[in-house]
């Protein structure tokens, strides 16, 4: 993934040092300065959405419908966020949603790293096979039918198997490990060979530690998507309650929170009596609410994995 | 592309860039590995696979997996070749028609409007593309430029967040941006205020905007995200070479450019690969959502009309064609950039 | 509720193994026949299409299920966005639950063979509340194609009427019109309305109040959003005076045609190009997403649009919650010259919803009882009405009546996830109409109910009026013509292509149309109607009249 060499940058620099030492600190403060503001600027265009988001959350649904809500509720109400969080399922929802997604990641991790790092090795013979075979895999969808008859016929219907063993490799993050690792230079894998380690402890000792900020991306990768599924939990496993995700969860609270304003045409449900008051949801400031709940679970993993994010831990290695 | 004798100085598959032809080494090099110039062609001998049996046995299970959960239920695809109806029960008892659905796709009543949403999607998404990894490369430079920690931190949360708004929410907001001020618009609010325009433009009126609409709006919902696997990558790049740098004068920008950008070539290499072969699988929801009859000879993509001639009209069989189509460009697309990226001795996928 | 009757009747369950003296609680709600019984608990395993949420575990109809008839249900809920997906997985698997409960999907249900055919079990006699559910229309409900045997595999949810419809609030089509205009015009006459009076109504009012609470007042909003073109598309045939049959006008002679290039079509659009460019029509109506039509109308900005009442439902709640009666709409009819207008139609039935068996049930009797229970009229009660004395009230006149809370209680999504079975009820055969003792079906149908959550505003309207009801605002409407509506008629894969391609040509001309210069709308025009002649107008035509034939044969 990433070189840990350019020559040629250092040449060119080296060969025109055009910069002048004394100006470096009014650069400097310049630079700073305008990267600072645009930073700001463009984390407030990026923070914006959220906190509209969570300002209609927190809004009357009946008012948040005129539109118009900045990152401030006009009406607040914690109403929606009652109606989300009373929901039988939730609870159980959320933990089984934990699990999945760390049993993903763990496993993801585990067998697609193992298999980057037979496939970094360059005197590995099928190397290009195998990984032509997976690189296919990106670009080709088999069906929702042909895919579920082979769970079925697994027999993993309505179980957790469902929800892991159909991925613990992914191909996408197979070709990031890959291209990381193959930018480990070849003298740390050969000094390991040299003191006796076979490749599953050359792999697991020395390449592993050496990945862990593209490990911990993969990991993000992996454990944002796992928790973002729901179309697994409506094919395989939608017949057992006890194996319910939050997503697909939210994602049936979306739908009546819909319905109830909507199918009054047929049912003539429950339209007439609204005059009565009573603080009620609709679907607009429900889905924002829903989106939270959904969302800031999940948010609070980036922060956890930064600390990997740290760099030089290659050279300490080579050095040592 | 001529096939340059560079070729012969570096692997075809490793990550150093191509060395300049020159070189005054004051650069630090003792991390410079020098490989053998191309691999020697190997042949597959017993005596190589035993040697490799470790290796053999970390890949080949995984491989018979992928192979079980990928591609054995590529038989689904004979339904592009059949006259598809759920009612009829299993796959194999239904009429077949052989190539019929993809010559109607491609020729039929929908065929001029099927090679519009084919324009239409490769325009939408190569800009997407194009505007996102540039952004995503430009915002993992300025904030690698950060020296504040908890600041820099702080920014990588913030614009990554977006990437979690669903597609639903993220087009609403959007199309509530680009209406009239009165309306919440705010992007012609600040247009008049800057006195830019006169009138208020109803962006999602004009054909000409939206692409340029998709790729902002995409942009913004996944700058951030798309800058994490480029941060990721800056942390693998050696310290000691900006350290040299400084030593040899070399300024801000002259880092950037030299090291930085180097450094996490393989990456955006690698990226653009990949991504390449996603060309035509582009998002679905902002098209729908934010497309309408007036734009729709710009808005509509592939998915949209798949979505409108197959599923809902119980088609299943265009959508497995459209499917096909897709893979069969995606691997021509992809093969070709892997191949234009060993030419030019980059990073390769294969 | 304490064990009354024991009956001996040992035949109920032959797989149950050695059967235990049969238990029957007392009341209206226990089954009689001794088949559902608390002593001889029951589970059946449902699967539901709908956007209703499953009920909570402490819900207390669920419990009273248990108590009185030993049932437990075992819920697969699926949303209609979803279904498709896993519908198609279900029919490969070939495994289904006991009962099916499908929206609009009965046809890929039935010919992928899932359901069980029904009429040898409803002969038998021992489901007399089904029985009579489906008498009067047996062959309406009865599959009568080619792929499976004919014959009765669901009972339709909705729309089976007893005794009188009533109701008062109005769901269906129209141009709708603020109550503050016709206040300030000095409450118009409302009959004969036409095209030109409705712009004529607005447009006057628009000129004396450019702005609606510091927002820029909308004279008419074209509903043109993804799925709802309809808004812009419908018009033309109730402004000529026929009922909703989707894209076509059926004649008296029972031919269908459509009738977006006739003149009845370019009359409408024309008046929407002058009203456009005399600033009338919002110039955002094409662009706006669902979410910002509803907005704009909740703001009270919007003077008036077409569309179904039931559409912007949630707008209308707003605007009655914040108290702004003035800004919520009275439906109008304007149609032109020699039409009568029939914007309101009679309730249809949608054969394609409803619950069927499942041919893996291992217990399809039991499945049958069930529904036929939940038919009766005590059941009916508790699951539309609720609990007497819980969440409605008997008056000394027999009616039920409800308490500001006990209307709040009922829109509340986590109060009725704990007190209601919403999904179930939503695909449930129901008594849609009255109840033998003369109150509605539900509360919102009980004409007490619709008077009392009326405010004083409205009140007023009505009197000006001398309407007692939204509904009196429309046509009286005549018996449904018997094929009637066309656009529930199932198409062939040619023909659903075409009308597809239809609506294409509708949303990508229209608005040009509309927004165009009035000068080029002649060209424009010539323009669709060319769209139009390429396609092939025909096959749907013909596939449309196939099966008003054969429902003018059949039903």
């Amino acid at each position: 993934m990433s070189s840990t060499l350019a020559p040629k940058s250092l040449e060119r620099s080296a060969a025109s040092p055009r910069r002048r030492r004394h100006k470096w600190t009014t650069e400097r403060i310049i630079f700073t300065t305008l990267n600072t503001s645009f930073l700001v600027l463009l984390g407030a265009l990026m923070l914006y959405p959220l906190l509209n988001t969570l300002a209609i959350s927190l809004n009357d649904g009946m008012d948040a419908v005129r539109g118009g809500i900045g990152i401030w509720p006009r009406v607040f109400s914690l109403k929606n966020y009652e109606v989300v969080l009373n929901m039988d399922s939730i609870y159980q929802a959320f933990i089984m949603s934990v699990l999945k997604t760390v049993v993903v990641v763990a496993t993801n991790l585990l067998f697609t790293s193992m298999l980057a790092y037979a496939l970094s090795r360059k005197e590995f013979i099928f190397r290009r096979p195998i990984t032509l075979i997976f690189v296919l895999t990106l670009y080709f969808d088999a069906g929702l039918i042909p895919n579920y008859l082979l769970i079925k016929d697994l027999g993993m219907l309505n179980s957790f198997q469902a929800y892991w063993v159909p991925t613990i490799i992914s191909a996408f993050n197979l070709i990031i490990l890959r291209t990381y690792m193959k930018s480990i230079p070849e003298e740390i894998t050969e000094s390991a060979r040299i003191d006796g380690a076979g490749e599953f402890r050359t792999w697991w000792q020395i390449i592993m530690p050496l990945c862990k900020p593209v490990l911990a991306v993969v990991g993000l990768f992996v454990a944002v998507g796992s928790w973002n599924a729901w179309l697994d939990t409506l094919l395989y496993n939608s017949g057992d309650p006890a194996l319910t995700t939050l997503q697909y969860e939210l994602q049936k609270l979306l739908a009546s929170s819909m319905n109830a304003g909507a199918n009054s045409g047929n049912s003539a449900a429950n339209a007439a009596s609204v005059g009565a008051g009573g603080q009620l949801t609709t679907p607009i400031a429900l889905r924002s609410a829903i989106t939270m709940v959904a969302a800031v679970p999940i948010l609070l993993v980036y922060p956890f994995l930064q600390k990997h994010f740290v760099s030089g831990l290659m050279i300490g290695s080579v050095k040592g | 592309m001529t096939d340059a004798p560079v070729k012969n100085l570096v692997t075809a598959s490793g990550p150093e860039p191509a060395p300049e032809p020159a070189s005054s080494s004051r650069a630090p090099r003792r991390k410079a590995r020098t490989r053998p110039a191309k691999e020697p062609k190997r042949k597959i001998t017993w005596d190589r696979i035993k040697a490799q049996r470790v290796l053999l046995l970390m890949a080949v299970p995984l491989l018979m997996y992928q192979i079980l959960f990928k591609y054995v239920p590529v038989y689904g695809w004979a339904i592009a070749f059949q006259d598809y109806k759920p009612g009829r029960g299993n796959i194999w008892n239904q009429e077949w028609v052989g190539f019929e659905n993809f010559v109607d796709l491609f020729t039929g009543v929908n065929g001029e409007r099927f090679r519009r949403v084919v324009v239409n999607t490769l325009g939408q998404s190569v800009l997407t593309l194009v505007v996102g990894t540039l952004g995503a490369i430009v915002l993992a430079l300025l904030l690698n430029e950060v020296k504040n920690a908890p600041f820099k931190r702080i920014m990588q949360n913030i614009t990554y967040m977006p990437h979690f708004l669903s597609w639903v929410i993220v087009a609403s907001l959007a199309s509530v941006a680009l209406s009239l001020p009165s309306s919440g618009g705010f992007i012609n609010q600040g247009l008049m205020n800057l006195g830019i325009v006169q009138e208020p433009i109803l962006f999602l009126t004009e054909p000409n905007h939206f692409w340029g609409i998709v790729a902002g709006t995409s942009l913004w919902k996944e700058l951030g995200w798309n800058t994490i696997l480029y941060l990721a990558a800056i942390t693998a790049i050696d310290p000691s070479l900006y350290e040299a740098a400084e030593v040899d004068g070399a300024g801000r920008y002259r880092k950037m450019w030299n090291i930085t950008l180097p450094g996490i070539r393989p990456t955006i290499v690698v990226l653009l690969i990949i991504n390449s072969g996603w060309i035509l699988s582009t998002n679905f929801e902002l098209p729908y959502f934010l497309g309408n009859g007036l734009i729709s000879e710009t808005a509509e993509t592939i998915d949209v009309f798949v979505l409108r001639y197959g599923y809902q009209l119980g088609n299943y069989s265009l959508a497995v064609v459209a499917g096909i189509f897709k893979t069969v460009v995606a691997i021509i697309l992809v093969g070709s950039a892997n191949m234009a990226a060993k030419r030019l001795n980059q990073e390769t996928l294969v | 509720m304490s064990a009354g009757l024991v009956a001996c009747t040992s035949d109920s369950d032959p797989d149950d193994g050695p059967s235990k003296p049969v238990v029957i609680p007392e009341g209206d709600l226990a089954d009689k026949s001794g088949t559902l019984t608390p002593s001889n608990p029951t589970t059946l395993t449902t699967w539901i299409t709908t956007a209703s949420q499953a009920p909570a575990a402490d819900n207390k109809i669920t419990k009273l299920l248990k108590d009185q008839l030993g049932v437990t249900l075992e819920y697969e809920i699926v949303t209609p966005d979803n279904v498709d997906q896993k519908i198609g997985v279900m029919l490969a698997g070939g495994q289904y639950p006991d009962l099916v409960g499908t929206t609009d999907l009965k046809m890929r249900l039935l010919e992928g063979g899932a359901l069980l055919r029904l009429d040898d079990m409803l002969a038998t006699g021992d489901y007399p509340n089904l029985a009579t559910h489906v008498e009067d229309d047996i062959k309406k409900m009865s599959y009568s194609g080619e792929e499976v045997d004919p014959g009765l595999y669901i009972f339709p949810n909705y729309n089976r009427f007893y005794g009188e419809v009533t109701g008062g609030t109005y769901y269906g089509p129209a141009f709708w019109i603020q109550k503050r205009v016709l206040e300030d015009a000095g409450w118009p006459d409302l009959n004969n309305m036409t095209l030109e009076r409705y712009f004529q109504l607005i447009a006057d009012y628009k000129e004396k109040n450019p702005e609606t609470e510091g927002a820029p007042t909308v004279g008419f909003e074209v509903l043109a959003s993804t799925g709802r073109e309809w808004g812009m598309t419908n018009p033309p045939a109730l402004l000529a005076g026929s009922p909703n049959n989707g894209g076509v006008i059926v004649d008296d002679s029972n031919n269908a045609q459509i009738y977006a290039d006739k003149d009845i079509a370019k009359d409408f659009y024309k008046v929407l190009n002058e009203q456009y460019a005399a600033g009338l029509v919002d110039r955002e109506s094409f662009t706006l997403t669902f979410d910002q039509y509803v907005a704009k109308l909740a703001t009270g900005a919007v003077l008036g649009m077409h569309d179904q009442g039931w559409d912007f439902q949630t707008a209308t709640d707003s605007l009655r919650s914040a108290g702004k009666d003035q800004y919520t709409y009275v439906p109008l009819m304007p149609v032109y010259d020699g039409a009568e207008p029939w914007y309101a139609d009679r309730p249809v039935m949608n054969t394609n919803q409803g619950f069927g068996i499942s041919v893996s049930s291992k217990q399809p009797e039991k499945a049958m009882k069930f529904l036929d229970l939940m038919l009766s009229e005590p059941w009916q009660k508790v699951l539309s009405w609720g609990i007497e004395g819980e969440d409605y009230q008997v008056g000394d006149d027999g009616m039920f009546t409800r308490t500001d809370e006990q209307r709040a209680n009922a829109r509340d999504l986590t109060w009725r996830a704990s007190n209601r079975l919403e999904a179930l009820l939503d695909v449930l055969p129901k008594h849609n109409g009255q109840f033998t003792d003369g109150n509605a079906y539900s509360p919102d149908d009980q004409p007490a109910e619709f008077f009392a959550t009326l405010t004083d505003y409205d009140r007023n309207v009505m009197e000006q009026y001398g309407k007692k009801t939204w509904l009196e605002f429309m046509n009286p409407q005549p018996e449904n013509p018997k094929y009637y509506p066309a656009w529930n008629i199932t198409l062939s894969d040619d023909a659903n292509q075409v009308n597809q391609q239809l609506t294409d040509a509708n949303v990508q001309n229209l608005p040009k149309i509309i927004a165009g210069d009035p000068a080029d709308f002649e060209a424009s025009w010539n323009a669709y109607v060319d769209t139009i002649k390429k396609i092939d107008v025909k096959v749907y035509e013909d596939a449309i009249n196939a099966g008003i034939q054969e429902r003018l044969a059949n039903w």
